[in-house]
């Protein structure tokens, strides 16, 4: 049997191709997976071990350390004529010669020795006492920084002013814009990560124990070896990349799902062109142990190939892909460092998915009775249909999924979700055979119109139920899950749009109890990022004893600044009240309260609103009229242009600002991360179930290409009859269009209708006001990504078919 | 309407001058014709014999324009093939030519009239008034009014092969090629798709070309012609049987 195996391996290699290519895809994404997040991992490392630099020793606990211990480490240290320092940071406001940088600019500290500094000065010097600051390169060329200007760091109240004496590189932990003194840092509500202890004077080893054990008493805290530190904090920060690289290997497992899928349609399609050959082989006396166990050993041989083929070739594309990476992230991207069990894993892994997919198809073998050899080939025998077994199944199958699928919605549970689009996703692949065919039928008589070609395609189509359906299963997976998850998140991106919209009414909120002046609100109108700017009236007035704040009473036309002008409309008596007013009322908000202008008071309703519009209240004119007072410009309210850079908004309304003593409130760059999240989300998922996709298509290739080669004769008739190569070539390539656009189709109907009950599920009962959001513009692109993609894949059999002359094709037995 | 009687004129509906073939498989040349000169006659039935490997269904696939010859040349109807680019080629099969295999006439998801009208179909071309009344009138001949809406596995092998005629015959083509148009049958249902060929060309008046290598079925026909080694060695016209027997004894 040696010989039968290793020529009909040698005969068949080309129809293996698209079997292999699954295999070798989904192998090497797992390879692929793993080198990434191993260069991820030493990236972090190398950062977190640069961090530390110079030191011997780190003092720190779980939650950082406190003032106290900070002077009791210094103290110590100067005892000993040792040096410490202190790793801290914070996020809080700060202006660059009168133009604000915004509310949460990230400050880190510098040391001011030497020996523990982790940040190297580019140019001028590092300070030297509180009053001197590092601006890092990246700030400093996009704010244009330069040595000597004057910077104001910290939140109103506490704000302090600094000098920029250097300019130095980012660092890629604990990083920030500015950087400062770790006595100027607390000063504006810093946070102590851990204390730096470097030893001074030699002593070895036993110097540093020594004074491991008199800071550990002195302070009661963790005080580790540098080495040590770093390698639990890459271990903590390293559960989050671990917890990526498993959800990782559920896209693989995805794509593994798929690959199955593929190599049982291609094995199934090959075993039926082969029965001639297997009932000749029983002909000659091999038993029907022997003929299985034959195309068994050639699947495993299939096997061995593809998942070495994926170990290597995703090896290599891990190094490339990160090599990429060094290039354009820079020491982000660390080295790779393939894991012996995750190589392993995945190699078994192709073995198990290869041989599984093999095993249900080598049963038809058994089949195969001798005498069928002696039979005429009947290439046009009708493909087989779905059985009534199986069509039943199928209808439980989807029935019992549906009602797991109730069941979640009812019981808000997320495992009883995944289990029911599990299995009734099982019910509708096993109903394939009836449903594809059906919609093939439907969407044929439609591209029917377009000629003899479409109208051959659409009938060779529905002739196999079976392939049909396996084949447009395969896509139907990646299809399903790729427009679920798209859906789920346009849903939740509006759920959070609207919640967005109520705490950022406008987009840019300049305020100042000072007054904003009309050259200030021209200047902002003028800014190119800006559609509009209005001035908002109002007076100075205290609420409750509070602080001065701005009572502001705009008008209709100055509230349609707002997206919704609804959302900061007063009624008489009424006072809106926004976090950062809130903030400061310890015991929470009173429900009436005195507003206080001057000397007059007036009793008012408070009424808490999400909205974020700096130190400043809303009230109706009328309210605002009844305080008395003089009222005048207190606040800028604008309006950016759609799709403008936070930052540079930012920068281009700070230079405007003529006035001082304004704080500036600026949305659009504090919203802009979670657009980048849900961006940087939808992208990934779309990528990682492209694997999938691509499988998919593959087949459909490999679907088309086989069924070429079954019907030769039935070309080579056509060719004679009057059929012209383009004709032909475009009878596959619609076949191909035909098989994607069905799945694609099938699979966005489905997907939505998942992603509509993961809303319901899952985000529907925290945010009541969630409402199903279909994105059409990428369900479309997904539609004709998966058609055109159906269509290319189908190129090079039908330009190979179309090539045979019709006499070659005929004179075929 | 149809042409009625075809009288053998000076113009041969199709001849190849100087037809030439070879095959290569690796070093060997194989010479499936060898400088054939050929005329086929109009509104004749002639029979191209010879034994297998004699080149006789490699002269049909070159008359009829299926495989291009390495040398020499083939004027159909008028039209020399070997100048036509593949499109001009397929559309003057389509549109000139009919063909009866000696099996896998039919693509099996069509029916009988589907399969019937296949080369209108291709041409996009909608079925006149005149065309259809041709397709009953072949349909009315060929007995298969019955069968029309049947799918080929439901076809006996000579319905099919009845089928092929048909679609042969409707569209009225210049030459219609039969490949062992009785290769799978008996004998009886040869005798009777055989007579078939032989009215189409007496009386409807087409030029049919018969490849075969039973003597049974070149019997039917008006002209025998006789290959063996991919070179003519005999062109008979209305031979006897015994004339018949001698002359492929001797190619023999």
């Amino acid at each position: 049997m040696r010989t039968v195996i290793r020529g009909s391996l040698r005969t068949h290699t080309r129809r293996y191709v698209a079997a292999v290519l699954a295999v070798t895809i989904a192998v090497g994404f797992v390879v692929v997976t793993n080198a990434v997040a191993s260069s991820a991992r030493n990236g972090l490392s190398a950062a977190v071990a640069e961090a530390y630099a110079g030191a011997d020793l780190v003092v720190t606990s779980d939650s950082g350390i406190d003032q106290p211990d900070v002077e009791t480490v210094t103290a110590t240290a100067e005892r000993l004529g040792d040096d410490a320092a202190v790793v801290g940071t914070t996020w809080t406001a700060a202006t660059h010669e009168g133009r604000s940088w915004g509310d949460r600019v990230p400050m880190a500290s510098v040391a001011v020795d030497a020996t523990l500094r982790r940040q190297e000065v580019t140019s001028g010097r590092a300070p030297s006492t509180p009053d001197e600051a590092l601006v890092t390169t990246s700030r400093a060329q996009a704010s244009g920084v330069e040595i000597g200007d004057r910077l104001s760091v910290g939140a109103p109240g506490e704000t302090r002013d600094v000098t920029v004496v250097g300019i130095a590189d980012n660092v890629r932990y604990l990083d920030g814009d500015v950087l400062l003194p770790w006595d100027t840092i607390r000063s504006i509500g810093g946070f102590a990560e851990s204390a730096t202890y470097a030893v001074r004077g030699g002593g070895g080893d036993a110097a540093v124990s020594a004074r491991a054990d008199a800071l550990r008493e002195a302070t009661g805290l963790d005080v580790m070896p540098r080495a040590e530190f770093v390698e639990q904090r890459v271990v903590s920060a390293n559960q989050g990349v671990d917890i990526i690289g498993y959800l990782l290997l559920l896209f693989a497992a995805v794509a593994g799902f798929v690959s199955v899928l593929v190599i049982a349609n291609t094995f199934t399609i090959l075993f039926a062109q082969r029965a001639g050959d297997f009932a000749l082989l029983r002909c000659v006396g091999a038993t029907r142990r022997q003929v299985v166990r034959s195309v068994r050993v050639e699947a495993f041989m299939l096997a061995l190939l593809s998942s070495t083929l994926g170990i290597v070739g995703g090896a290599a594309a891990g190094y490339g892909l990160v090599a990429v990476g060094r290039a354009t992230l820079g020491d982000l991207a660390g080295e790779v460092e393939l894991s012996p069990v995750w190589l392993g894993a995945a190699f078994v892994g192709g073995l198990v998915v290869t041989t599984v997919a093999a095993w249900w198809p080598t049963r038809a073998v058994v089949r195969v009775s001798p005498l069928e050899a002696l039979r005429p080939v009947e290439a046009d025998a009708e493909g087989s249909r779905a059985g009534l077994v199986r069509t039943g199944l199928g209808v439980l199958t989807v029935a019992a999924g549906g009602a797991l699928l109730a069941a979640a919605v009812s019981l808000e549970s997320l495992p009883v979700l995944l289990a029911g689009g599990m299995v009734s996703f099982v019910g509708v692949l096993l109903l394939g055979p009836v449903i594809v065919p059906a919609a093939l039928r439907a969407i044929g008589a439609v591209v029917g119109r377009f000629g003899p070609a479409s109208r051959i395609a659409a009938g060779n189509a529905v002739r196999h139920p079976k392939r049909s359906a396996a084949t447009a299963a395969s896509l139907l997976v990646g299809v399903t899950l790729t427009t679920a998850i798209v859906t789920g998140l346009a849903s939740a991106e509006a759920v959070l749009d609207d919640e967005l919209g109520a705490e950022y009414p406008v987009d840019v909120a300049v305020t100042g109890t000072a007054g904003v002046s009309d050259g200030t609100v021209e200047a902002v109108d003028a800014v190119a990022d800006v559609d509009r700017a209005v001035g908002v009236e109002g007076v100075v007035g205290r609420l409750h004893d509070g602080d001065e704040i701005a009572v502001l009473a705009p008008v209709p036309s100055q509230r349609e600044v707002a997206g919704d002008p609804e959302i900061l409309q007063a009624a008489d008596g009424e006072v809106l009240v926004g976090p950062t007013v809130a903030s400061g009322f310890l015991d929470g908000l009173p429900e009436q309260a005195q507003l206080t202008v001057g000397d007059r008071s007036v009793e008012v309703t408070v009424r808490s609103v999400p909205s974020r519009i700096g130190d400043a209240v809303v009230v109706s004119p009328a309210t605002l009229a009844s305080l008395g007072g003089t009222p005048q410009t207190l606040a800028l309210w604008a309006d950016a242009r759609p799709g403008v850079d936070g930052d540079d908004l930012g920068g281009a309304v700070g230079a405007a600002i003529q006035d001082d003593g304004l704080t500036t409130v600026n949305a659009v760059q504090e919203t802009a991360w979670v657009d980048g999240q849900f961006g940087v989300l939808r992208w990934s998922v779309i990528g990682l179930l492209g694997v999938a996709v691509v499988i998919a298509l593959g087949g459909i290739a490999n679907t088309v290409g086989l069924s070429v080669l079954e019907r030769r004769r039935e070309h080579a008739l056509l060719r004679a009859l009057g059929l012209t190569r383009r004709q032909l070539r475009r009878v596959l390539a619609a076949e191909g269009l035909l098989l994607a656009l069905v799945a694609a189709l099938l699979g966005t109907g489905i997907g939505v209708l998942y992603g509509w009950l993961g809303l319901a599920t899952v985000i529907a009962p925290t945010l009541p006001s969630a409402g199903l959001v279909v994105p059409w513009g990428q369900l479309t692109t997904i539609v004709v990504v998966a058609a055109v993609a159906g269509l290319a894949a189908c190129v090079i059999p039908a330009r190979r078919a179309a090539l045979v002359a019709p006499a070659q094709g005929l004179t075929l037995d | 309407m149809l042409p009625t009687t075809g009288t053998p004129t000076g113009t041969p509906a199709a001849s190849a001058r100087g037809l030439t073939k070879t095959y290569r498989s690796g070093d060997a040349e194989v010479h499936a014709l060898d400088d054939v000169d050929l005329d086929v006659p109009t509104a004749r039935f002639t029979a191209v014999m010879g034994p297998s490997g004699s080149g006789k269904s490699t002269l049909m696939h070159c008359l009829a324009g299926l495989d291009r010859p390495t040398a020499g040349s083939v004027t159909v109807d008028g039209v020399a093939l070997q100048e036509l680019p593949d499109d001009d080629l397929t559309r003057f099969r389509r549109d000139r030519l009919g063909f009866v295999f000696q099996a896998f006439n039919l693509l099996p998801m069509l029916t009988a009239e589907q399969n019937i009208v296949l080369p209108f179909e291709l041409a996009g071309r909608r079925l006149d008034a005149a065309t259809k009344s041709r397709l009953a009138e072949v349909v009315d001949v060929l007995g298969l009014g019955d069968r029309l809406g049947h799918r080929p596995s439901e076809l006996s092998g000579g319905q099919q092969q009845r089928v092929a005629i048909a679609r042969a015959l409707v569209v009225d083509a210049a030459i219609v090629f039969a490949d062992e148009p009785t290769g799978n049958l008996d004998s009886t249902t040869s005798a009777e798709v055989l007579s078939y060929l032989r009215r189409s060309v007496r009386e409807l008046g087409h030029t049919v070309v018969m490849v075969t290598h039973e003597l049974d079925a070149a019997a039917y026909a008006d002209d025998v012609v006789v290959l063996n080694d991919g070179r003519v060695r005999a062109h008979l016209t209305d031979p006897s049987n015994d004339e018949l027997v001698a002359t492929l004894g001797v190619a023999r």
